[in-house]
């Protein structure tokens, strides 16, 4: 038989690292991985400042002309023109004796003097221009990040805790609750993905929490599929069969046998899911049906910008663009490598 | 194979049930009052309790649910709220437009998947392979309705190649002259999630024991790659045609919607901002049903392609 | 000389950490490198355990390794040194003038070609024969290696054949262009014993008529000897010893080979404990003493008539029964052995399942302790949880990896309330770590860290902190190598002494069944076959199966003196 060392205090209490920690070892050495990271992280400090109010508080404001164009391009010529009116040449002609509002537009203008009105200086140009009603568009794109990265990020969760529960419930129990679960599963899938979302939304309306109920409630059943496939296999492996062996209860075996073992699982959907449902949004806010009239996403951002595109004015299109391309393919980069990092088997070797 | 059949249009029942009562119970207790909704903005309590009458929503849930039935079965729909149109004349009416957009999307998706996928193949574990990853990831983080925006903007109104919108009556017309732009969006759209799908379906069948077999029995390398590696890959890729081919009768709502293609997708679309239920609500069901039949169809075909599936 | 292997060493590239290449060695370690030869019309045995690099060496002949091993040395077939062959000159030798058979036949056929296309396939490309020629002499091929109904059997697909006739197929394929070497790397592995012992006699009987070589790669050295001329020992990627079989199995000289021989259990002699490669190698002798068996012992566990039948959907609403255990009755006395030994299919883990109600039984009675365990209420179950236990067949599944050993052996403690406190829990954790073998250092530190026999004896453990009274023990050995087994067989025996533990021992490997058991069970097609005491079953057999089971087994060389 191996000999038994004599091994120090320290020595007995030493733990080895866990799934967890060997996969961040694992992924600090991909550095597209670390450089997404990073994008994702300012894009969050972003939106943190975005929701406190930091910045983009204003978006709604008119402070531009119509249709500035960015900074880098410099305001537009025909602007400045337009902006000095031409003056008369000779002076109004009088026609108090035939106007009948004559008389009282003394009483008026005493009464106009108590009403302050403040005349702001419409911008001619803003860091990254302005929409045909002169909103400042990097707010609108700070604050549409904010709400669009926040629905898709609510909607995965909830797709996720649903599609997770009903999965391992399906997976690890079978017959009578697999049979049940695998219609309902049926008839979300029967009726087909848009036709879904569609009815929901023409019942529930608009809103941001009825969009994250929407994408949450239509979109679990992918995560299910697999969750469920996940614990049909682990629920035959042997170690779950010792624990049942040892007398381990169903919801031991379930939630902390089985499920740290499928979680890699879970997260990497939950991620693939977060993108598909910010991609939704998007589509759903441009056709009207998402984000409520006063609030702003990339896809009411989009859906103002066809018409701006037709008179040449490009810059709220290459914004909403940019800003949801660069945080979307961020997120996909650290996504993979995160994937890469949890899943041992090398990939891309042969 | 006539017992899977029987056995399957058997499951098909209780799942056709769930999807009419999943619809009624969404539409009856979330949606708002249809009475409410047909009557108008200045109608009386009298309008509209009259109009609740003749629709019957005065009466029991079971009573109301069992009319629904009555109507799927007997495909009489009623009319849809905004336009009076019977909606069965609206289905025979859209479809046609949907399916001449769709069907050479579908075409041309599964024709490319072959090239596409041998491409893949071939160019693994290059630098090429890793720049068409990149590519890919930032191709898609971009919303499709930019691309069509652009699309739109660029071939039809700069360029002036294909009209901007537009239909036809003549379904020629409308292949040659409506099509083309939007149809090769789509499938350009289309062409980066499935290049790197089908990159993981091939990595995946490489790493299987036949490929050293092949190998060992001097098999030149394109030999075993595109013989029996792209035999084995087809399964996975048949199985993502297959899983699509169900959308074909929605179509894609928002082509039709940025092309004004009277197809049923834009219908849908226009029923749910106009608060059309029956328009709606009739979709969803005949669509699940076309979705079950599609899928048992694909499912038998799947024996052509798999040896190992057995229908039992 | 055929083929000479001449200072091989094969590396594989791991990856970069902080800008320096990592290389894993394979073949030679350190200074030392690989050297055989393989001679004209003779079997040469390449023998070791996991991870000696036996199946490394092999597929580095022809080329077959991942792109990312690196080859240096010379492997010289017929003169011509193989490393610096180009692409297609390796093409043109592989299945035509060296041609390979793999472990799992399922596998490594092509599920979607059929048979007859894959037999084709190889003669077109090197034979360059018509389709119609092709095929004709393809059903001779499967004709040759024994498959019934050839012309019919063309047709078919892989998965529609059994283990058996998949492996002959892959012999077909191998053979369709005559090669001059066939290596064979762990072809009956996979398969049950009356099988193995078909396509050894098979393979034997095509190399008498074809005159060709066979390099055969494998673990057991009891098959070994009985095909081999020549054999070469390996060990964690070096060659230990090579030499003729008579000389390899009457004299050994390296301590590594001796010990190898030594530790395997056979049919023939029965020690009280295994040999094991440690001992061997620091030349300590094996240990003599053991308790003797009290034949009057107390019947702990009554068995009547036990069945089990899993139903299947079949037809249009009709159920199918398939009957896995039918009618098993036993008797396990206190402090005894029961060996159940068994083919694939013939329902052994199915009944040890059954008596922890893992799986659930159709009828039949179970007495432990006077109660009839299938019949009890929940609560009831769960006290006998306590008293009687199962180890696993795979080490390498039935711990879970998330947990640490520490929370893998507390754990029953903790649902059946033994122990004070999570520190008492502990302590006694260690305890048996330590007596099972391992160091109090693993209650840290997780499964992937130890080895397969190690991740074993954690299991023994684990149901040890039950305090059990009878331990089903589901092939509990087969996944590991010779020496690590021994070591295990050891101490389970050990235990046994020790605490009066029964153990039910259920296995498909007669020799490991006859070194542990006191009683044997042989199933076949879910039923008892014969039962007796080990030593009567093995030299006074009555039924037709358990002889036809014991002649199956390697015997290792025979010899002049056998």
């Amino acid at each position: 038989m191996s000999a038994v060392m004599n091994a120090t205090a320290a020595e007995m209490n030493e733990r080895s690292e866990g799934v967890w920690r060997a996969a961040w070892r694992r992924f600090k050495t991909d550095r597209v991985g670390l450089v997404s990271m990073g994008v994702v992280a300012i894009f969050l400090v972003m939106i943190l400042l975005s929701a406190t109010g930091v910045v983009a508080r204003n978006f709604q404001q008119e402070v531009a002309v119509p249709n500035a164009p960015p900074s880098f391009l410099g305001a537009r010529a025909a602007e400045k023109a337009a902006a000095a009116v031409a003056a008369p040449l000779t002076p109004n002609v009088d026609l108090s004796d035939i106007d009948p509002l004559a008389p009282r537009y003394a009483e008026w203008a005493e009464k106009a003097k108590q009403y302050h009105t403040t005349e702001t200086v419409k911008a001619t140009t803003l860091p990254l221009g302005a929409d045909r009603l002169g909103r400042d568009v990097l707010s609108k794109a700070q604050k549409g990040t904010e709400i669009s990265v926040f629905v898709g990020v609510l909607a995965a969760l909830v797709a996720t805790i649903l599609g997770t529960l009903l999965g391992a419930s399906a997976g690890f129990f079978g017959k009578k609750v697999d049979d049940f679960l695998e219609w309902l599963y049926n008839v979300f899938t029967a009726i087909p993905d848009i036709l879904l979302i569609f009815a929901f939304a023409a019942v529930l309306g608009r809103g941001i929490g009825t969009v994250v109920l929407i994408l949450g409630l239509t979109g679990w059943t992918s995560l299910y599929r697999q969750v469920r496939a996940e614990f049909i296999k682990h629920r035959q492996r042997e170690y779950v069969r010792a624990a049942e062996a040892i007398g381990a209860s169903s919801f031991s075996r379930m939630f902390r046998h089985i499920l740290p073992n499928v979680s890699h699982v879970v997260l990497v959907r939950m991620s693939l899911m977060v993108v598909g449902f910010i991609k939704s949004e998007v589509i759903l806010s441009y056709l009207g049906l998402g984000v409520p009239v006063d609030q702003v996403s990339w896809g009411t951002m989009l859906a103002e910008s066809q018409a701006e595109l037709i008179l040449g004015y490009w810059w709220q299109l290459a914004a909403a663009t940019v800003f949801m391309a660069v945080f979307v393919t961020a997120f996909s980069l650290m996504a993979d490598a995160w994937r890469d990092a949890l899943d041992t088997k090398l990939r891309g070797q042969e | 194979m006539l017992a899977y059949l029987i056995r399957r249009l058997w499951q098909m029942i209780p799942t056709l049930i769930g999807v009419v009562l999943l619809v009624f119970v969404l539409f009856k207790y979330f949606g708002s009052d249809p009475a409410v909704i047909l009557a108008g903005q200045n109608a009386t309590q009298a309008q509209i309790a009259a109009i609740r009458q003749q629709l019957g929503l005065d009466q029991p849930a079971w009573f109301q649910l069992w009319i629904f039935i009555k109507q799927i079965a007997t495909f009489d729909w009623g009319k849809s709220w905004a336009t009076n149109e019977a909606v069965s004349h609206l289905f025979a009416t859209r479809m046609p437009a949907t399916l001449t957009v769709m069907i050479p999307i579908v075409l041309l998706d599964t024709i490319l998947a072959i090239p596409v996928a041998l491409g893949v193949a071939y160019v693994r574990g290059s630098w090429t392979d890793r720049t068409l990853m990149v590519a890919t990831t930032i191709a898609l983080s971009i919303s499709f309705l930019v691309y069509v925006i652009i699309g739109q903007y660029v071939f039809g109104f700069q360029l002036g190649w294909f009209p901007v919108q537009g239909w036809s009556d003549s379904t020629l017309t409308n292949l040659i002259v409506y099509c083309p732009l939007p149809v090769l969006l789509a499938v350009a759209v289309g062409i980066s999630p499935q290049t790197r799908l089908y990159r993981t379906f091939f990595l995946d069948e490489l790493s299987h024991d036949y490929v050293r077999t092949a190998r060992a029995k001097g098999l030149s390398e394109r030999s075993v790659l595109f013989k029996h590696v792209l035999r084995n890959a087809m399964i996975p890729i048949l199985t993502n045609v297959g899983l699509a081919l169900p959308g074909i009768f929605v179509g894609s709502f928002l082509i039709e919607f940025f092309f004004s293609i009277p197809g049923m997708g834009r219908e849908v679309l226009l029923a749910v901002n106009r608060s059309d239920y029956p328009v709606i609500q009739a979709s969803a069901v005949y669509l699940a049903m076309m979705t079950m039949l599609v899928n048992l169809a694909t499912d038998l075909l799947y024996k052509v392609v798999d040896p190992r599936v057995v229908l039992k | 000389m055929l083929l000479s292997i001449q200072n091989l060493k094969v590396a594989f590239r791991m990856g970069r950490v902080n800008g320096e290449m990592v290389r894993a060695e394979a073949v030679g370690r350190g200074g030392e490198s690989v050297s055989f030869d393989v001679p004209e019309n003779s079997t040469v045995a390449l023998v070791g355990e996991s991870g000696s690099g036996k199946s490394v060496t092999a597929m580095s002949i022809l080329n077959l390794l991942p792109k990312n091993a690196e080859r240096s040395g010379q492997v010289l077939w017929r003169g011509k040194n193989l490393l610096e062959a180009t692409p297609a000159e390796l093409r043109a030798l592989r299945g035509a003038e060296i041609a390979c058979v793999f472990q799992d036949p399922m596998s490594s056929l092509n599920p979607v070609f059929t048979v007859g296309q894959q037999l084709v396939e190889t003669l077109k490309v090197h034979l360059s024969l018509s389709a119609k020629a092709a095929l004709a002499r393809a059903e001779q091929l499967l004709q040759e290696v024994g498959i019934p109904e050839p012309a019919r059997r063309l047709k078919a697909y892989p998965h529609e054949l059994s283990g058996g006739q998949q492996q002959r197929v892959m012999i077909a394929m191998a053979l369709a262009c005559e090669p001059k070497l066939l290596i064979a790397d762990e072809p009956t592995t996979a398969l049950d014993v009356t099988i193995q012992r078909q396509i050894i006699e098979l393979l034997a009987s095509l190399k008498a008529r074809h005159k060709m070589s066979v390099l055969f790669i494998s673990h057991d050295l009891g098959l070994v000897g009985e095909i081999a001329d020549h054999v070469v020992v390996m060990r964690q990627g070096t060659v230990r010893e090579a030499g003729t079989t008579a000389e390899l199995f009457s004299a050994p000289k390296d301590p590594y080979t001796k010990a190898l021989l030594a530790c395997r259990p056979s049919l023939d002699h029965n020690p009280p404990r295994l040999m094991v490669i440690d001992d061997y190698i620091q030349g300590r002798a094996a240990r003599t003493d053991s308790k003797a068996k009290d034949p009057a012992a107390p019947v702990v566990l009554e068995v009547k008539s036990l069945a089990k039948s899993f139903f299947m959907k079949e037809g249009l609403f009709g159920k199918r029964e398939f009957k896995a255990v039918r009618n098993v009755n036993f008797k396990l006395r206190k402090g005894h052995t029961l060996g159940v030994v068994g083919e694939s299919g013939s329902g052994k883990t199915t009944m040890g399942l059954t008596l922890l109600r893992l799986h659930e039984p159709t009828s039949g009675e179970v007495i432990f302790d006077g109660k009839n365990l299938l019949a009890l209420s929940a609560a009831e179950r769960q006290l006998m949880r306590r008293r009687i236990q199962i180890v696993f067949q795979n080490p390498y599944a039935s711990l879970n990896p998330r947990f640490t050993i520490g929370q893998a052996l507390i754990e029953p403690m903790r649902i059946h309330g033994i122990g004070k406190d999570d520190r008492d829990r502990e302590q006694r954790a260690r305890e048996l770590l330590v007596k099972v073998g391992l160091d109090g250092r693993a209650f840290g530190k997780y499964p992937h860290e130890f080895s397969g026999g190690q991740r074993q004896r954690v299991a023994i453990a684990r149901c040890l902190s039950l305090n059990p009274e009878v331990l089903v023990l589901d092939e509990s050995v087969s996944a590991l190598d010779v020496s690590v087994q021994a070591q295990v067989l050891n101490l389970l025996k050990d235990l046994q002494d020790e605490l009066g533990l029964s153990y039910i021992f259920i296995s498909h490997d007669l020799s490991v069944v006859r070194f542990i058991s006191d009683e044997v069970l042989v199933m076949k097609d879910g039923e008892v076959v014969e039962q007796a005491g080990v030593e009567e079953i093995l030299h006074a057999p009555k039924q037709e199966y358990t002889r036809k089971l014991i002649s199956a087994v390697p015997k290792g060389w025979q010899g002049a003196a056998a």
